[in-house]
């Protein structure tokens, strides 16, 4: 198992390292106009721009470039933003917009598994029957109508009939999470309740169900202590995972309620060419994605003892 | 019969397509068996009907509208917010445009986009794919290419294509493709992979079939309502892509407007002046739910394990 985990580890480093060169290459190739405001465009002249260029260290050749950056990271110091917030150190920006996301997307977690896992129970049980096809109508819906609609629509409802505040503002957290935690947990509990039902299901027109039944078992017991606990495991897999990255924060719900979080973070410093914030970013978010599958790997072996992680001749 | 050599005794016989066929299921097509199996679920059939009208008439609504062309447009400061009238059939937007064309205009061009990257995505995919699954070496480059790509966030890709490249219809078409062909050649190389070995394939190998041969008429088959569920999802997908990425204004560029577009236009207005969000979100969610329901019916008739 050590063995394992110290291999993994290894394998991740090696991929965060690939993908931070990748990125680091890519914003090089943005060209350095970007790297000035527009007033700054406008007044300086091409001299001026050529030195503070110089300056930056971005006139250097890239390999020279990108091992300095190496060195950096190496030493802890991932650097200061230029145009997000001139000065201050990235991993101090981040970190505040990290804590914002963070309690957003641990709410809707938190919501949307149990009332998902809940739907994907009630739909199982009553496969076929009315509880079934308004469940299928909501994950049809999701998964169909784009983000962007059934978002306008939960403001709409949201803000008109329930008048809740239909933008993110510090000053009232609570109340302003509402609307932002409801369109994060609404793809994902039509998520969980698809493949609860799916695995429940699948694990029902078992033989050793069957079994149960004959003994007399009642259906609610057969339902928690067999189905669900052998349909979790599936499940659990991605749980961690998808907890890791709300993290991250989304993209699309912080900019529709101007929530100043992780995810507008990123396209708003690719913009303007914060190069140490975008790559720290990417950093963050590769590392966040490995630990993410690395512990749902853990949680199945923990929930379903017969699965191995170290099992040789694994076919993948 | 001595005399008779090596070369008398045995003949190599031509391969031909026609002698392979004969000792095949008689009368049996396997698109006509989908044909039948798809005209029997009855709401599916009515929800290709709608959408296919809903295709139709977004040409046609241009054309019947007071405006048959975007260009056209004209905004009137003294016409802003109008709610639907006879004049202005889905009311004004906030610089007096008239609606009805912004809407229609835009779901086409979500349409065409959709459709566009749902086959290059198709196409790319399932040929990479099958190599990757059937070409044992490329097996590993592929994998380790697959999980770069696949950990930088999309959004990088996307932001830097627009910064770089710039924003128009083609570039944002070939790069949605160029990140999508991923997930369609991953879930055709896992079934490649599921039949490559499978005793009536290496049969056909043994009896020399050519390897493309295997390809398309042995594992083809298996993959198409793979690829057909791929395709359902991906058109929802590439319409909801492509209007956050409007919204974000990293999508098309101003002069063509999409769903996105207009929802951004409109957010700041719709809380007061709900017509702007209504009909753009009632045409897009009838166009993007009835193709994934007629995309999963297909899905299910093509398979031809429920065939016959």
């Amino acid at each position: 198992m050590f063995k394992y985990t110290v291999k993994r580890l290894l394998q991740s480093v090696l991929t965060v390292l690939i993908i931070v060169t990748i990125v680091f290459l890519c914003m090089r190739a943005l060209p350095t106009d970007f790297f000035f405001t527009e007033d700054q465009m406008m007044k300086l002249d091409d001299q001026q721009k050529e030195d503070i260029l110089a300056k930056a260290g971005l006139l250097d050749p890239i390999p020279t470039q990108l091992f300095r950056y190496y060195g950096q990271v190496l030493s802890g110091d991932f650097g200061t933003s230029r145009r997000i917030q001139n000065g201050t150190s990235v991993l101090e920006i981040i970190g505040g917009k990290f804590t914002i996301s963070m309690r957003l997307g641990l709410t809707s977690m938190a919501i949307s598994l149990t009332l998902g896992i809940l739907l994907g129970v009630l739909q199982a049980r009553q496969k076929d029957r009315l509880m079934d096809h308004v469940g299928t109508v909501y994950t049809v819906f999701v998964n169909s109508v784009p983000p962007l609609v059934s978002y306008s629509l939960v403001l709409v409802f949201g803000s008109r009939v329930l008048g809740l505040p239909s933008l993110y503002s510090n000053k009232n957290i609570g109340m302003s999470s509402i609307l932002p935690v409801v369109c994060l947990a609404l793809t994902s509990i039509a998520h969980y309740a698809l493949w609860t039902r799916r695995y429940m299901v699948d694990e029902s027109t078992k033989d050793y169900i069957k079994l149960a039944r004959i003994k007399g078992m009642s259906t609610q017991s057969i339902m928690v202590k067999h189905i669900l606990k052998n349909a979790f495991v599936p499940l659990v897999q991605y749980i961690p995972a998808s907890i890791i990255l709300t993290f991250g924060g989304t993209l699309l719900v912080e900019r529709f309620f101007s929530v100043p979080g992780m995810g507008t973070l990123m396209v708003d410093a690719i913009q303007r060419y914060d190069t140490e914030v975008v790559q720290t970013c990417v950093m963050i978010y590769a590392f966040l994605g490995i630990i993410g599958v690395f512990l749902g790997d853990l949680a199945m072996t923990l929930f379903d003892p017969r699965i191995k992680l170290a099992g040789g001749g694994e076919t993948r | 019969m001595s005399k008779l050599n090596q070369d008398e005794l045995f003949r190599v016989v031509e391969y031909s397509a026609d002698a392979a066929e004969r000792i095949g299921y008689s009368n049996y097509s396997y698109w006509r068996s989908v044909w039948q199996n798809f005209l029997k679920k009855k709401s599916a059939v009515f929800m290709a009907l709608v959408f296919i009208v809903l295709v139709v008439f977004s040409f046609i609504a241009l054309r019947i509208g007071n405006y048959p062309n975007y260009a056209e447009l004209v905004s009137s400061p003294t016409e802003t917010f109008l709610t639907p009238n006879s004049q202005y059939w889905f009311g004004t937007d906030n610089i007096g445009r008239d609606y009805w064309c912004q809407v229609w205009f835009s779901a086409q061009v979500s349409i065409k986009l959709a459709l566009v990257v749902a086959i290059g995505e198709a196409i790319v995919g399932v040929i990479i794919g099958c190599l990757w699954g059937y070409v044992r070496w490329l097996d590993r480059p592929l994998t380790e290419l697959y999980n770069i790509i696949n950990n930088i966030p999309t959004v990088i890709y996307l932001t830097l294509v627009a910064m770089i490249v710039g924003q128009s219809f083609t570039i944002m078409a070939v790069s949605i493709i160029a990140t999508h062909w991923l997930v369609m050649a991953r879930n055709v190389r896992n079934l490649v992979l599921m039949y490559r070995d499978r005793e009536y394939n290496l049969a056909s190998r043994c009896l020399g079939t050519p390897v493309w041969r295997v390809l398309s008429k042995n594992i083809f088959p298996y993959l198409i309502s793979v690829v057909i569920l791929r395709l359902a999802l991906s058109i929802p997908g590439t319409i909801s892509l492509e209007s956050t990425l409007s919204y974000l204004g990293l999508g098309l560029g101003f002069e063509t407007p999409s769903l996105g577009l207009l929802l951004r236009n409109a957010r700041n207005f719709f809380l007061v002046y709900p017509h702007l969000l209504v009909f753009p979100a009632v045409i897009v969610s009838l166009i993007t739910v009835t193709f994934y329901l007629v995309g999963n019916a297909v899905s299910d008739a093509a398979d031809p394990r429920n065939h016959v």
